[in-house]
Order: C-alpha cells, then structure tokens, then sequence
C-alpha cells in the first residue's frame, strides 16, 4: 500500500480510531458503584469517548468519499431491527438520565432497502447531538413518507438554530466542524440512497425540539 | 415490499447455553470480547489467536457462534478462515458466523463475498450493537430451522418448499428466503427458475449478490454475452465484490477470451489476494496466455497464501516448477523442490511431482541419463497407482520422448487425451509435445484415436438421454467410463444419466453403485466443478427415495 500524505494521516486515524474503541470497551467494564461521583464521571467518560469515536468515523469517511465515488451497500435489512438497534444504543449512552422512546408505524414494512452502516452512522450521530441538547426524552421513529421510510431522531430541546436549519435546506455548509460537520455527512449519506429516480434526503425542522429526519426512497 | 411489518413472537433464546469462539490475533481485544460475551450471559466461551487454533477449536468442540476478525495476523484471514469451516463442513448451517471488520472497505468485500458471513460488525462497535446483532442472526436461524434441517438430510426439494413456507409468512425474512432458494435451485440445476427469482429480487431492487446471481444462472444457461453485460454493469456498482471477477473470467474463459479472463482475475486479485483458489485460477489462465511472469507470480502466492491450507496440493508446487522451467529459469527449480522437500516426500503425489520435474530439468540441462533414472521412479509411482495430474502427465510424455521411451510416452498422451477429451488446451500442449519431437505425424494419430473413441460414446449417450432413453444411455456413458476412466465430464453425465434412469425406471443397487464410484472419482479429478454439488444432492435424493440408509463410514 503506497501511503500519500493524506493516506498516512488517514491510517493514523483509523488506529485512533480502533484504540478508543478498546478503551470504550474497557469503560463498559467499570461496574457502577453506589456513588453518584463515580458514575457520573464513568458516563461522562463513555460518552465522549463513544463521541470521539463518531467523530474520527465521520473525518475517515470523509477522507474515502474526496478519494473516491461513494458506493453505498445496499442490501435488504430489517427496519425493526434496525431501529431496535439504534434504541439500545441511546438507551446504553443516556445511562437513564434521559428517557428513550421507540415508534415504529404499522405502515412501514418489514424490510428496507438501505446502508445499514452509513443509516446507523448518521442516526447514532444525530442522538449523540440529541443527548447533549435534549430535557428529559429521545423519540426514535420509523414511518412512510411519500413512499419512502423516513426515520426520525426528535427531541425535546430548544431546536436547531435558524442558520443549521437555513443551511440544510438549501443545501450550502455553513461550518465545517461540530454538529455542522456531522449534519453535512448525515446529508452525503442520505443523499447516497438513490432508487428509481429519486433521491434520499435530510430532513432538518424544529417541533418542540429539534428533529432530525432521513428519507429513503 | 407493501405488506406491513407483522408481529411474530420471537423465540427465546438461552444465552447460557451458548458456546462461542472468540478468533482475534490480539490478546486484549480477545479478552475484551470474552468479557463483553460474558455480559450476554454466555458462559461457554472458548479463544483463538488464529485461523489454525480456530479450526483445532471447532473440530475438538462444535460451537454455536463464532466471533471472528477478518485480520489475524501473517496466517490465513477471517474470510479464508470461514470458508474453509464451511467447505469441510466443520461448521453446521445453524451456527453463527460474525466477522468483525476493521475497516468498511472490507465490510464491502466480506458483505459482498460469495461465502458470507451470517453479519459483520465494523469497529469499534458496542456490546449494545454486538448483542443486538446476535440476536437478531439467532432469530433468523431459527426462523430458517426447517430449511437447515432438510438441507442437512439433503432434502432440497422440502428446504425449498420451507423457503416458501418463509417468503410467504414471513416478511421479515423473504429476501433471505429468497437469497437461499436462489442457491438451492443453482444447485439443483434448475437455472431457469432460479434466473425468474434473481429478477424478481432485481426487480424489488438491484442489489449487487442478486445482480451476481442473475449472471451465474446466464452462465450456466450458456448466455455469457448477457452475462456478461451484467456483470461489468454490477461491477461499476460495487467493485468490490471480488466473486463477480472470478465469475467474470470464467464467462470469459468460455467465451474463449483469455486475455479478459487475466484482466478480471488481476483486478479480483488486487482487491483480495489472499484466496488461494484465485491465484491458483490467474496463475493457470496466465500460464495458458504465455504471461509467464504473471503466472509464476499467482503460484508463488497461491503456495504462500496457502501454507496449511487445504485448498494446496503437489499439483501447486508442480505449477510454480513448470512456469520456472518455462523461464529456464533451473536455480529457482531447484530452490522450490528443495524448499518444499518434506510437504512433498510426504505423499506419493508430491513425490510424482518431484521426479517428474527432475525430470523435465534433466533434458533442459542435457543430462538424459539422469533424466531416465527419475523416470523410473516417476514410473515406479504411476505402477503403484499414483496418476498425477493432466499437466503433470504431458511432462512425464515429454521426458520419456526426449529419452526415446516412444510407446510409453504415447500411451500417457493417450491417456489424458481419454480423460480430457473436451480440454482444448490440454490437447494442444500435447500437440506441441510431438512437434518440438518432430513426431507430428504420430502425435496427431495419437490423439485422435484417444478422443474420437470417447467422444462419440459420450455424445451417443448424451443424445439417447435427450430422447429419454435412459437405459441404452446408461449403458453408452458406462462403455464410455471404460475407456476413460478418469474424465470428469464423462463421469458426471454417467452419474447424471444414472439418477434419471432410477428416477424413472425405480431401484436398480448395480447402477447406483455404479453412480456413487464415479461421483467420487469426478469428485478426486475436478474437485471445483460445478456440477459436483448437485449431482451429490441427487444421489443422497434418489438414496433417500428409495430408503437406502448407507452404514455411517466408522
């Protein structure tokens, strides 16, 4: 493998990128004890590091898509497993201090056609911002827009501010670090999902909180 | 895709009960993992630190579920390391196979690959996504229980009536139903049935495995230009789905374009090097091309990609010696019989690979004497039973001609041109073999009293099948046995006819016996073709029809 200087830095990531991961798993083993300072920093640990691991995931996969063509896979997954999934893992970060809730309509079949690991990037994503932002509830969902599986991220914080919500819908970067970054990649990775002429999209409004939303077609 | 999602109860699965491997070449994330397992409430939990520990692992204790990296190390990879589980079925259809990949580039490779695993997971990843991923293949291999129990007692027809049973009930569950009648009915060579199904699965969308498995069944109906119009098409969707190269340059191979069959194994290669079978195939279609330098690169990786590896046998090491020779290349001769002197002393075959290719560099380096006294040996061997393959063979005729053993080196040409009546390309190196001797005339009498012979049995017996005479048909491909008693091709159409007769004309012990040798034999000649399969589903089908229950082999 003939490393540029990009792809060097690249490579580094990726073993950042695999170290915190273990150090991530070392934290899940740290029992929580009846103490409130223990485990309050125990959480605080895993949540950053679960959020500088979506992080250097989100700068790789940027370094991919400038080096080549993106090619989703796609391929037949299951929407409840797929929104189950995403559920456990909110649950597993909030560590209780937050309330989890999970609506699949019954109009949504039982399998879509998508990149479950691009989808479940830019989802965990989107509850990493919600955790930080949201009051007491998380509401993952799962329904039919227009023929297509929309799958929502809502919560109950102040909302996205006026210049995200701008810069989403017409499609321009605003900034290019923080939420802003996440948001431009869970964009990509809609964008992606093409079927039968048309394409999927993010959906950025406020409703009582910020909701985040990803069409498929 | 519009019925909605229903509810069906999911089984209750025992944790506790589980027995799992952990295959990771790093001690922290095997460790990491036990615990993380632990968690789950699964208490059997073995390690290993590579793909040979794992399969010693298997094969001392089954297992339910096996975690594995796809990297481990300087040894064969998690890839390799599934399909050899699943080629010597160590692994039942019931367990779960994870992979655990690095990077989502490898993701692409493994999703895509045509021996998937059950999932994968990309890392870091955590015990939440872990646990609810296993949960979900455990719930999916009970769901498809029915169907793994009739494929273990080979009964397709009823695994394919149990994937209907799925897509019909089971919404959840359809596209894999789908997916895995797909391969059923490859199997059971019903290629039109199975074309129908690929593009009704392209038709809900095209996804890349159904897009491949449209192009196999085209194959195997003889539609390569469609197929492979299909195939560059899927390959500009995701290219790097390495299955669809190797199935690229046999579409090529048999659309007699050598050229584009290098050029896409090359292209499978630089994306996955590690499988043996791929290099072995570029390394046999680059030798055919005269691209020596490519050939002799392919079997040196073959051999060092596959050290332990049951996919090598002496057949490699006389590959990578014939390109040598081909260079003149004597020193690097010498360096690989050395080399791997012990693997090869180690069975009759690789010592008939030894002598023979002493042999062939004794008359390059002019030393004939030499060269007959290997030839004894060689022959010593063949006398005891040890046949050598067909390449193999020519070179021994080779030898023999240049020390003027003239019958004897006539008798092995006419014995691979029996066996390998239909092989273009074996035949035209034997050709050559008797112009480089000036014999042209005499090779050419050879060769075509050995085929003509074969040939017209075979075609007889085919076309008397056709009209469904199966009886005289058997009787025809059996004559046709006789005389080349080790041709794949014959073989399996004698097989094939075999099973049809029984099938119509009820129990016959002498013909069934008659079919089980000769699967087995086509089975040693051409362990890859693709007709083996099925043909081994019909016979245990018409076994089990007729009640035959054969003593398990102790």
């Amino acid at each position: 493998m003939k490393l540029d200087d990009t792809g060097f830095y690249a490579a580094l990531i990726h073993e950042l990128k695999n170290n915190l991961g273990l150090l991530a798993m070392t934290i899940d083993q740290i029992p929580a004890q009846n103490e409130p300072v223990h485990n309050e920093a125990v959480d605080a640990a895993r949540l950053l590091c679960q959020g500088v691991i979506g992080r250097l995931q989100q700068a790789l996969f940027i370094y991919k898509v400038s080096q080549q063509q993106m090619h989703p896979a796609i391929n037949a997954y299951s929407t409840q497993d797929l929104v189950h999934e995403i559920s456990e893992q909110a649950v597993a970060l909030s560590r209780g201090q937050l309330k989890i809730e999970v609506d699949i309509h019954p109009d949504v079949p039982a399998i879509w056609f998508l990149d479950r690991d691009l989808i479940e990037m830019a989802l965990i994503n989107a509850i990493h911002n919600s955790l930080a932002y949201a009051r007491s509830t998380i509401r993952i969902e799962a329904t039919m827009l227009d023929g297509c599986l929309a799958l929502t991220v809502r919560d109950d914080s102040e909302g996205y501010p006026e210049h995200v919500l701008n810069s989403v819908a017409t499609n321009t970067p605003y900034r290019s670090t923080g939420t802003g970054l996440g948001l431009q990649f869970a964009r990509l990775i809609a964008q992606s999902h093409d079927n039968q002429g048309r394409t999927g999209e993010l959906r950025l409004h406020n409703d009582q909180g910020a909701v985040f939303c990803l069409v498929l077609p | 895709m519009n019925q909605p999602s229903v509810q069906i109860k999911d089984a209750f699965i025992d944790y506790g009960e589980l027995r799992a491997l952990v295959v990771d070449d790093y001690p922290g994330m095997r460790n990491a993992l036990r615990l993380t397992l632990t968690n789950f409430g699964i208490r059997k939990i073995q390690l290993a630190g590579n793909a040979a520990e794992a399969i010693f692992q298997v094969k001392s204790k089954p297992c339910d579920f096996i975690l594995c990296d796809y990297n481990l190390g300087d040894g064969r990879d998690g890839q390799q390391l599934l399909e050899e589980l699943r080629h010597s079925n160590l692994i039942s259809p019931e367990t779960v196979f994870i992979m655990v990949t690095a990077e989502s580039f490898y993701e692409k490779v493994v999703a895509t690959a045509e021996l998937a695993p059950d999932d994968y997971m990309i890392k870091p990843f955590s015990a939440e996504v872990l646990h609810s991923r296993l949960e979900s293949v455990l719930q999916r291999k009970r769901a498809f229980h029915d169907v793994h129990r009739h494929l273990l007692a080979h009964n397709l027809e009823a695994a394919i009536l149990a994937c209907d049973e799925i897509i019909r009930s089971r919404p959840k569950y359809m596209v894999d139903a789908l997916r895995f009648k797909g391969e059923l009915l490859v199997t059971l060579e019903r290629f039109t049935e199975a074309e129908v199904l690929y593009q009704q699965i392209i038709k809900m969308r095209a996804i890349p495995w159904a897009r491949l498995g449209l192009a196999r069944t085209l194959h195997m109906q003889k539609k390569d230009e469609a197929a492979e119009e299909e195939l560059r098409d899927v390959l500009e969707q995701a290219p790097e789905m390495v299955a669809a190269y190797d199935l690229l340059s046999e579409v090529c191979l048999s659309k007699k374009d050598a050229a584009a069959a290098q050029a896409a194994l090359l292209q499978g290669v630089a994306i996955s090097g590690k499988t043996v079978r791929r290099q072995q195939k570029l390394g046999e279609v680059a030798l055919a091309n005269g691209d020596l330098d490519t050939a002799r690169t392919a079997f040196t990786h073959a051999l060092e990609k596959g050290r332990h590896s049951i996919f090598i046998t002496p057949s490699d090491f006389g590959n990578l010696c014939r390109v040598q020779l081909e260079q003149g290349d004597l020193k690097a001769v010498a360096d690989t019989l050395r080399k791997n002197k012990s693997s090869l002393q180690d069975s009759p075959e690789g010592q008939l690979v030894m002598a023979v290719t002493q042999g062939m560099a004794c008359i390059q380096d002019g030393k004939l004497q030499e060269a007959a006294k290997v030839l004894d040996a060689a022959g010593a061997l063949r006398a005891a039973g040890t046949r050598g393959d067909d390449q193999l063979v020519l070179d021994m005729a080779r030898v023999c001609m240049a020390t003027g053993r003239l019958d004897e080196a006539d008798g092995l040409v006419s014995e691979v041109a029996r066996n390998s009546h239909d092989s273009e390309a074996l035949l035209a190196k034997a050709k050559r073999i008797y112009e480089e001797a000036g014999r042209s005339d005499a090779g050419a009498a050879v060769l075509s009293d050995a085929t003509s012979g074969v040939r017209k049995l075979n075609n007889e017996g085919v076309v008397l099948a056709q009209r469904g005479d199966y009886q005289s048909a058997v009787e025809k491909l059996l004559t046709a046995c006789d005389e080349a008693p080790y041709n794949p091709r014959i073989m399996m159409n004698t097989v094939w006819v075999i099973l049809k007769y029984l099938d119509e004309s009820g129990m016959d012990e002498k013909r069934l016996e008659y079919a089980r040798h000769y699967l087995a034999e086509a089975g040693r000649q051409a362990p890859d073709h693709p007709r083996l399969a099925g043909l081994r589903l019909q016979l245990k089908e018409i076994e089990k029809r007729f009640g035959i229950q054969r003593a398990a082999q102790a």
